[in-house]
């Protein structure tokens, strides 16, 4: 490749953040452009088909499917309750008929003289969006959503579980290297996203989700307690759905880290203020990262944005992170850029720049093993 | 598809759309035999902001004609045809697996007969096969519809019945798939591609029971008698599908389809394709395999009968946490040689899956990564031996003889003795610091019997190959030869168990190069230099328990191909036993270890 | 009215004294011969002791010997006598039981000694000790008992009683060696036989032992000879137990892949493919056979699978207690796989008792429907083979499985797996995978190990006694048989 492209997590104290709030299928939007929407504010709905239910009458009646559509009563499109009569033998003679109730409620949607099979198709399941971003909508997609806009503080994670959710920000940790331990969370942190500074234990969580917070926010994660959290060992980055009682957003990595400072005050600077947190992660193809957005309010919105220098590219001086073992979770200045691939301990040879640590040491480190911060 | 022909045919490019890069390379024909020449690098396009797969193509191609100095793009970004003496190419061909590439659900009636041929079928393709619904999966009807309304595939095959055989199961799950409305990929006005590859006499009903919303295409069964499987109809449906739909709503791919001169095939697809081309051409037995981050691919060609399996959560970076609860970290740490601390290990594990991109920078991070692939490579053979089965559901001849002996169908039809040549590719193994790395990747998780030669593609070429060989076989035959394979060399490896330090084989090598004869002791494991290039005539006597490809205990003479790595002798047995204790196994690890001279720099690790 | 005593009556034991003296010193004659014969000690100490461990019909006989007396002896003569019936004393009268190699009684001894085993002695008397006792007891009317029976004066039964011990004396006569004559280089085949003809008239010389005191041979609780089986059985149960035990903790036993049972799946799935039917014919014997019942758990396993896959499975039975064995079965699996509403009982019918008749019956069945999948498995006889050719011809995987060994060969020819005798009935423990049948089954093969081992060594040790002769190897295979195999 033609340039050292390092990508970072998104830490910023103001962004203008877009949203796309889209629909499964198509459904109804029920904002207008320029509207002012709430995080739980309900932006578009639909009605997805419903469950269905097949039934074999064939075999429940004990005749050939051939002779179904015959000893139907209903046909294709008709409705049909619970225990309502659906299929009748015709007997001996008239005498002795069998009669099939429904089990299930809603539309016939099928009836098949091959196999004997009869598809019931259960009511519709609404769908809704919500808004989830507190802003304004810039755009209707018709049919399917709207496009949501916000000024927002944006702080992204590198990992996390569970899905959307929103809170008030309470800070548990007085420092970016505390870890978050049981005894921080108290029972005045209902409804809040709580944020820790180093790693969060095990038990924290639990307390987290006993209290009821929304959230939990925490710099680090131990392998061993996301097994004992989950109840599984996570196989592949791809989170959002799970259902554990309150959603994680972790922003470093596994094991003993503290929070990236930068972060750290972003968040206790906010404290107090309402945001909107979503877990969901996906490390593949159309990366997603979990993230706390916190939109701005008018007064702070009037404020200078900070300077902005993030370039993308890795420069002598920037700041960087190590993200990979040995000097996993340190933090430096790029220190040297030497153009040659270099030899590695590992025997392979790779572009490498020099990293001076904040304890002033100098290690060399591959590029592929530092993300850019921004301080 | 236009005329070709294949003897003015001078200049090929090819390029493969990955979901991260897009690679181009350009064959040129140099003093009369095709030679692959250079190759371009860029990242792919398909996903916002660019959303237009050409301009990753072009980038490439731009990095091609730069580095042979030769112009390939007019002003307007479009590829010059056909070659000129000084500017463009005669043939340009591409493959495609971005945006996850080809993702289909299967159906059929008995999960290890129909549904197991339709899911053959898929994989051959070159697709991803999401889930395989049959009626015997063990699922309830209503959960096998959940299922079907989750997935979001970007086709459907349905196979199911004998040709006059069962009709009311298939009609059952045609109509399962047909009320279920599933949601394709690209949604919008995009109709669902839905294959039938089964029952003909059942094909009117399949017909009646999907409505206006999805595109039904009927081809011949996949299986018209439970004895003979006829998958290439199936295939070709697939590819057309692929072609029609698939690629048409993936952003840019039109104006790319347009520029081919032949399909866009799956890459998968591709790869299988060159393999069996090379197998058939050189009448051996190959399995290639490609390891990646999220996936691993494994082909195998053997006796002409060509399978493939996706190991969807088998990689060495999104799914490596994967691996590890897959395989379990003891297994993992036993090929490591000195003490980890398995907590730290989790979360580094768990670290590089959450930052993919990074790489080993200390030689224990990479002794550690390394033994993850051999566990990866080792499950997912594992998962492709179970694949490649002979076909069930078959009447077996007997006769009496059979009496204490009889097999089922579905026997493996991979045969680690048999096995001719082994192919490897993808960044763990063809980006390992030192070549003899990569061979003992290979020996430790294939665990090849008999006489099996190495080798590495060089810069994941097949896929090119692959598509090339569909349209100039001579080119792709010749470029195969000379640039895309580089030879590790040969590992000659007695099947069998004795006792440790006792006789394994006897060896005798006459080349022009190596000139050598000793013998083996069980447990050992040695390297002889044999150089690229040259080969030598190998004879091995193994003792009475082993067996080497002749029967246990008998001679066997044959040729060995040299390589960058050499002649790997291989008196450990098969299966590979490692001591269950842990000290015992970090020594016999470290003994062979030494022995290939794999990790040679003395760090701070040694043990 | 009681039995009479022996120490009541001084008379008896004198005379009894006096015959044991007599007979003591009693010495044979002396005849005019070649070459004299050898005088044998008097055997001593001899000691009559009750056998351990028996049901009563055994005493052990010691007495001293040496090996120089082996030397001088030939055999031993072992005379035995009944002195004492419950209370009724009588006189003994001694009858040549055995008479028994010196060298043999002196090994059987081991070096301690003569020892020689009285095996079969009743707890009944023979008729003609009875008769004796009769005699004995003429004239009295006191009626007196007899194992089980009591007899009146007249030796009539009278009544059924408990045991009354038999008492018994011992004595043995050493009988000297005569000195056999130097045949070796004798041309004259007329002097040879001369030789002989005076030899034979050579009286040997005689040694007679005291009498032993009376003895009862007892009964104990357990048989000793059956020790051995006793290990074995012991190894047995212990390895099934132990078996047991580890299959629930967990531990996996290995069982071998029964490949018919493993082809259940494929033919079912077969049949399902094909839009056919399974055949299940569970052989022509009634429920009262084993193997019908081993058929009812295959049974249970096809129709299992067919409810899976939803295919049909027709059972034809030649016998009405299986047909309605074969519903309830069918049944259960259809409702095990969560599919009772699939179940039809009318495919599970009765066809005729006639073997022919449900032959012919099924064949023509197969011809017509052609079943993609047929499953014998039970008792066949002459059917076996009509069936499978049958079902070869009409192209069906066919398993079978029976333990009938005349079957077998047209079986495995004809059928694509059988499950042969263990196998079949192997299935239940197979098929369940339930820790307790999976490791009785281990268990068992343990006991399978052991028989075929000692299989294999008393045939070898049989061989190598015929071949060399070998008074070890032959004292071996009498140790195998009299101990081991009892």
């Amino acid at each position: 490749m033609g340039q050292a492209y390092t990508p970072g997590l998104k830490v910023t104290n103001r962004v203008t953040h877009r949203c796309r709030r889209i629909l499964p299928i198509k459904g109804e939007v029920l904002a207008k452009v320029g509207d002012q929407v709430e995080a739980e504010q309900v932006v578009a709905r639909t009605f997805m088909p419903g469950d269905i239910e097949p039934l074999n009458l064939s075999n429940l009646l004990s005749m050939p499917p051939g002779d179904i559509i015959e000893c139907m009563l209903k046909k294709e499109g008709d409705r049909i309750e619970l225990d309502e009569p659906l299929a009748q033998t015709k007997g001996i003679f008239g005498l002795f008929k069998n009669t099939y109730k429904s089990k299930y409620a809603g539309v016939i949607e099928t009836i098949s003289g091959v196999t004997g099979q009869v598809i019931i198709r259960g009511e519709p399941i609404p769908v809704e969006v919500k808004a989830y971003l507190q802003g304004t909508v810039i755009e209707v997609v018709p049919d399917e959503g709207v496009v949501i806009e916000a000024d927002v503080t944006f702080v992204q994670g590198i990992f996390g579980i569970g899905g959307e959710t929103h809170g008030t920000i309470k800070m548990a940790a007085v420092s970016h290297e505390q870890e978050l331990t049981a005894d921080m969370i108290t029972a005045d942190m209902k409804g809040c996203i709580v944020v820790g500074g180093g790693r969060v234990w095990h038990e924290a969580i639990t307390k987290a989700i006993n209290v009821g917070a929304a959230a939990v926010v925490a710099g680090g994660i131990d392998d061993q307690d996301l097994k004992e959290i989950l109840g599984y060992d996570l196989g592949v980055a791809i989170t959002g759905t799970e259902k554990i009682g309150l959603t994680i957003v972790i922003t470093e990595g596994f094991g003993d880290i503290a929070m990236a400072e930068r972060s750290f005050n972003l968040l206790r600077h906010r404290q107090g203020d309402f945001a909107a947190v979503n877990g969901a992660t996906q490390i593949r193809a159309g990366v997603m990262r979990p993230e706390i957005v916190i939109p701005l309010s008018e007064e702070e919105k009037a404020h200078e944005a900070e300077s902005e220098h993030y370039s993308g590219l890795l420069e002598i001086g920037r700041p960087v992170r190590i993200i990979r073992d040995p000097y996993f979770g340190l933090i430096g200045e790029v220190a040297a850029l030497p153009h040659e691939p270099t030899p590695l301990d590992s025997g392979s040879k790779a572009r490498v720049l020099e990293v001076k640590l904040k304890s002033g040491e100098s290690v060399v480190i591959p590029r592929a093993n530092v993300e850019m911060i921004e301080a | 598809m236009k005329k070709i022909d294949p003897d003015k045919v001078n200049v090929i490019l090819a390029t493969d759309c990955g979901s991260t890069t897009t690679k181009a390379i350009l064959i040129q024909k140099v003093d009369g035999a095709y030679r692959q020449t250079h190759r371009g690098e860029a990242p792919s396009t398909v996903e916002e902001p660019f959303a237009d797969v050409t301009i990753g193509v072009q980038n490439s191609v731009t990095e091609v004609q730069e580095l042979a100095d030769w112009r390939l793009l007019d002003d307007d970004g479009r590829i010059i045809q056909p070659a000129t003496e000084t500017e463009g190419c005669d043939l340009y061909i591409s493959t495609s697996s971005a945006g996850g590439g080809l993702q289909m659900m299967v159906a059929g009636v008995i999960a290890e007969m129909t549904a197991a041929s339709a899911k053959r079928a898929a994989l051959g393709a070159g697709a991803i096969v999401m889930d395989v619904i049959a009626s015997n999966d063990k699922r309830r009807p209503h959960e096998q519809i959940q299922r079907i309304r989750e997935l979001r595939p970007d086709m459907i095959l349905i196979s199911g019945g004998t040709d006059g055989g069962d009709t009311k199961h298939v009609v059952a799950i045609a109509e399962l798939i047909a009320p279920a409305k599933p949601q394709p990929r690209f949604g919008g006005a995009y109709r669902m591609p839905v294959i039938y590859a089964g029952n003909h006499d059942a094909a009117p009903t399949i017909e009646n029971a999907f409505d206006e919303s999805v595109d039904l295409s009927i081809v011949a069964n996949l299986r018209p008698v439970l004895e003979r499987e006829n998958l290439n109809p199936a295939r070709d449906a697939i590819h057309d599908v692929f072609l029609e739909h698939v690629m048409a709503h993936a952003p840019g791919y039109n104006r790319l389809m347009e520029w081919t001169d032949a399909p866009i095939m799956p890459t998968p697809g591709a790869v299988g394709n060159i393999l069996q081309t090379i197998a058939e051409d050189q009448g051996i037995h190959a399995v290639g395999v490609d390891i990646g981050g999220a996936t691993t691919d494994v082909f195998s060609v053997f006796d002409g009968t060509f399978n493939r399996t996706v190991s969807a959560n088998l990689g060495m970076s999104y799914s490596i946490s994967n691996v590890c609860a897959e395989a379990t970290l003891p297994n993992i740490l036993r090929w490591v040689h000195f003490d980890m601390d398995e907590r730290e290990l989790r979360n580094r594990v768990k670290n590089k899956m959450i930052r993919p991109t990074t790489i080993p920078q200390s030689r224990e991070a990479l002794i550690f990564e390394q033994a993850v692939a051999r566990e990866a490579l080792r499950l997912a053979y594992q998962q492709h031996k179970e694949f490649a089965t002979t076909l069930k559901g078959v009447q077996q001849q007997r006769s009496v003889g059979d009496t204490f002996s009889q097999e089922t169908g579905g026997q493996t039809i991979v045969n680690n003795m048999k096995l001719n040549l082994l192919v490897a590719s993808g960044g763990v193994l063809s980006h390992a610091p030192r070549m003899n790395q990569t061979a003992m990747l290979l020996i430790d998780a294939f665990q090849p019997e008999g006489f099996t030669t190495l080798a590495k593609d060089s810069i994941f070429m097949m896929p090119h190959l692959g598509v090339t060989a569909q349209v100039h076989p001579k080119a792709a035959m010749e470029v195969f030869d000379r640039d895309c394979l580089i030879y590790l060399g040969t590992c000659v490896a007695a099947k069998g168990h004795g006792k440790e330090g006792k006789p394994c084989f006897s060896y005798r090598i006459e080349g022009d190069t190596l000139n050598e004869s000793g013998e083996i002791m069980y447990g050992e494991i040695k390297l002889l230099p044999l150089g690229l290039g040259e080969t030598a005539m190998v004879t091995v006597e193994p003792t009475k328990m082993y067996d080497m490809g002749a029967g246990l205990g008998k001679r066997v003479k044959r040729e060995v191909k040299g390589g960058t790595v050499g002649l790997v002798l291989d008196g450990r047995g098969r299966e590979l036993r490692l001591p269950e204790d842990r000290a015992t196994c970090q020594r016999t690890i470290k003994r062979w270890i030494e022995a290939l001279d794999l990790y040679p720099e003395t760090g701070s690790a040694g043990a | 009215m009681r039995p009479m005593s022996l120490l009541k009556h001084p008379f008896l034991l004198a005379l009894t004294m006096g015959l044991l003296i007599t007979g003591c010193s009693h010495a044979p004659e002396e005849e005019v011969a070649l070459t004299e014969p050898t005088q044998p000690p008097t055997p001593a100490n001899l000691k009559a002791t009750d056998h351990p461990l028996d049901k009563g019909e055994k005493i052990d006989l010691t007495w001293d010997l040496t090996e120089a007396d082996v030397e001088l002896i030939d055999v031993f003569e072992i005379h035995k006598a009944i002195t004492q019936v419950g209370d009724v004393m009588i006189e003994p009268s001694f009858e040549l039981l055995e008479a028994v190699p010196a060298k043999d009684a002196f090994r059987t001894g081991g070096k301690r000694g003569g020892k020689f085993i009285v095996d079969a002695l009743n707890r009944h008397l023979t008729a003609r000790e009875l008769k004796k006792l009769d005699e004995t007891l003429a004239g009295s009317d006191t009626p007196f008992q007899v194992g089980k029976m009591v007899y009146d004066s007249d030796g009539e039964i009278w009544d059924d009683h408990p045991t009354s011990p038999i008492s018994y004396v011992f004595k043995i006569i050493a009988v000297g060696r005569v000195p056999q004559p130097d045949g070796e280089g004798e041309a004259d085949e007329n002097a040879a036989d001369l030789l002989l003809a005076a030899t034979q008239r050579i009286e040997p010389l005689r040694a007679e032992s005291a009498v032993t005191d009376p003895i009862t041979p007892g009964i104990q609780l357990f048989d000793g000879r059956l020790g051995s089986l006793c290990v074995i059985v012991l190894i047995i149960s212990l390895s099934v137990i132990y078996f047991i035990i580890a299959a629930r903790s967990g531990k996996p036993l290995k069982i071998r892949k029964i490949a018919g049972l493993e082809a259940v799946d494929e033919a079912v799935g077969r049949a399902t493919e094909m839009g056919r039917s399974c055949l299940f014919i569970p052989g022509i014997l009634d429920m009262n056979d084993i193997q019908t019942i081993a058929a009812m758990t295959v049974l249970a396993r096809v129709s299992k699978t067919a409810a899976e896959y939803d295919a049909k499975v027709e059972v034809p039975n030649c016998r009405s207690l299986v047909m309605t064995t074969a519903r309830e079965t069918v049944q259960a699996a259809f409702l095990a796989a969560g599919r009772p509403d699939a179940y039809n009982e009318n495919l599970i019918y009765y066809v005729t008792d006639d073997q022919f008749g449900y032959v012919a019956y099924l064949q023509g069945m197969m011809v017509r429907d052609k079943p993609a999948a047929c499953f014998y498995m039970g008792a066949f006889f002459a059917e076996s083979l009509i069936l499978a050719e049958t079902g070869n011809s009409i192209g069906a995987i066919q398993v079978a499985g029976t333990a009938m060994p005349a079957q077998l060969p047209f079986f495995v020819a004809a059928c694509d797996y059988t499950l042969i005798g263990e196998e079949f009935f192997a299935a239940s423990a197979y098929l369940s995978g339930e820790p307790d049948q999976l490791g009785s089954l281990k268990g068992q093969d343990v006991g399978k190990v052991i028989v075929a081992i000692g299989l294999l060594v008393g045939a070898a040790v049989a061989t190598v006694a015929t071949i060399t002769a070998s008074p070890a190897a032959w004292d071996a295979l009498n140790f195998i048989l009299d101990k081991i195999l009892a």
